[in-house]
């Protein structure tokens, strides 16, 4: 499993892909911005390039023939999108911080990167995980289909739960409000995110495998 | 000791079939394994190694069945696919560094050693290398990692017949020690008279025969002659082809009478591969 994330890492993924994070989470530092669109970059740029890139290189026969198990070659895949995924939201969160700090009396319009919001975020991703993953295996090569029905996912989560950060005065309050302060609140909400985030990644790789065992390599 | 064992595979497709694809290669010793384009080679050797489902039938590698043994297997299988590329932008060196990583019997010497007995320049990138060299280097890398079985999917088509003198040398000299067997499959027909031991010939998905490659040919008996001697055997041939001096044909050496006047010859492999052919579009 380890060599097949360091094969991905040495060769299947472009180093362009370790470096966007970094770019696209200084988007974070846009005052008052749409803040969901900086992890969504994720989403648009890397899977469908990084997937491209998959597909013209052969991997799936390459991995294949190295003396491996079929599970393992999606878990490695797995990893390494989690790998990426926590790459950009990590990086994100730090350009929030410096975000919160540079401008203290901004009014927000959209959510402001508190750690309330980043749990929305992973929430956004695991529903992203969960259908990309799942559908990309049942053939192992075709990425389109799934890249679109989880980015459409993904931005619909998005957008219904902005709108309703807008509409609702208790979601209001509870993230760019009086929540805020109220740090034990902040904390649960980024925590739940993270075990939806888990538990729907671990969802798409059981899904996955099944899938994928019944693939026949040509 | 049997290195491959196949018994019985089947697989259907809605418009192919394998039936029934039976046959043995004994340790030490190279296989060719023939056919038309679409007989089912490609099919039957990735059914042997897992990457497609078989309906039934059963593959032993070195002994193990590769349905209980698959990890366990790949270490000791090496493979060529002749027409197939992995990251061709990478260079030979990169690639090999992380190939490495997954063989638990990695031999750096080994590999160094047949490198440079193969001119490979590992600073070059993959699609730098020539059709033959790429051959090569798959060879490299499944020797290295101490493969005893190398499986090989058209390693000579598309190279040059010098090229392709040289890789077939490599073989022989391969198997000279007796731990390797090298199955390979090819529909260059004259690579294998010059170095296979066994042939196994497969057309339509069925297996027409896997013997010892000079009794293969010698089953067979190529027979020409007028057009009046075509009717004394036009039952028993395979096929037979009619031009302006008489006919030529293929029947079985257990079906011709060798006292008959038709002048006979043994075919090569060739000519068996084309009339088996024929034989399926006489039917059609």
């Amino acid at each position: 499993m380890y060599n097949l994330v360091m094969k991905d890492l040495k060769l299947g993924v472009n180093p362009w892909f370790f470096a966007l994070p970094l770019l696209m989470g200084a988007l974070m530092l846009v005052p008052g911005w749409l803040y969901f669109l900086v992890p969504l970059y994720f989403c648009w740029i890397t899977i469908p390039n990084m997937f491209a890139g998959f597909r013209t290189q052969n991997d799936l026969m390459f991995t294949t023939m190295m003396p491996v198990t079929k599970k393992d070659i999606v878990k490695a895949r797995v990893t390494v999108i989690v790998i990426l995924e926590l790459l950009h939201l990590v990086l994100a969160m730090i350009y929030g911080m410096i975000t919160i700090r540079l401008y203290p009396n901004l009014t927000y319009y959209f959510f402001a990167p508190h750690m309330g919001f980043w749990g929305l975020c992973f929430v956004m991703l695991a529903i992203f995980n969960v259908i990309f993953i799942s559908m990309y295996y049942k053939t192992a090569y075709k990425y389109g289909g799934a890249a679109a029905a989880s980015i459409t996912a993904a931005m619909l989560f998005a957008g219904v739960a902005q709108w309703l950060g807008i509409q609702n005065s208790f979601i209001s309050d509870t993230f760019n409000g009086s929540g805020v302060d109220n740090t034990a609140l902040q904390i649960s909400i980024l925590i739940a995110g993270i075990v939806i985030f888990i538990a729907f990644t671990m969802i798409a790789y059981r899904i996955a495998v099944q899938r994928f065992l019944k693939v026949e390599i040509l | 000791m049997l290195a491959l064992d196949i018994r019985n595979l089947n697989k259907k497709y809605p418009n192919f079939q394998l039936k029934d694809v039976s046959f043995q290669l004994e340790k030490g010793y190279i296989m060719g394994f023939i056919g038309a384009n679409g007989a089912g080679k490609t099919t039957t050797i990735k059914s042997i190694l897992k990457m497609i489902h078989i309906d039934s039938g059963e593959v032993c590698i070195l002994g193990k069945n590769i349905a209980e043994h698959e990890i366990e297997l790949k270490q000791e299988i090496g493979y060529a696919f002749g027409d197939i590329d992995f990251y061709t932008r990478s260079k030979v060196k990169t690639l090999t560094n992380v190939i490495k990583k997954f063989y638990k019997n990695w031999d750096d010497g080994a590999y160094y050693n047949y490198l440079r007995r193969f001119k490979l320049d590992e600073n070059k990138k993959i699609a730098e290398l020539s059709t033959g060299m790429k051959v090569k280097y798959s060879l490299a890398l499944a020797l290295s990692h101490g493969a005893k079985l190398l499986v090989l999917d058209e390693p000579t088509s598309g190279l040059d017949p010098v090229a392709r003198d040289d890789l077939l040398d490599i073989f022989q000299e391969l198997i000279v020690d007796g731990e390797i067997s090298i199955l390979f499959s090819t529909h260059i027909t004259s690579d294998l008279e010059k170095c296979a031991d066994y042939i196994t010939f497969i057309e339509n998905g069925q297996i027409i025969a896997s013997s010892e490659k000079n009794e293969f040919m010698e089953s067979y008996r190529l027979l020409s002659g007028s057009e009046s001697q075509l009717h004394q055997v036009k039952d028993q041939l395979i096929s037979y082809k009619i031009n302006s001096f008489g006919f030529t044909g293929l029947i079985h050496t257990r079906d011709f009478d060798p006292s008959s006047d038709i002048r006979a010859t043994t075919p090569s492999l060739e000519e068996i591969m084309i009339y088996f052919a024929k034989k399926e579009d006489m039917y059609v």
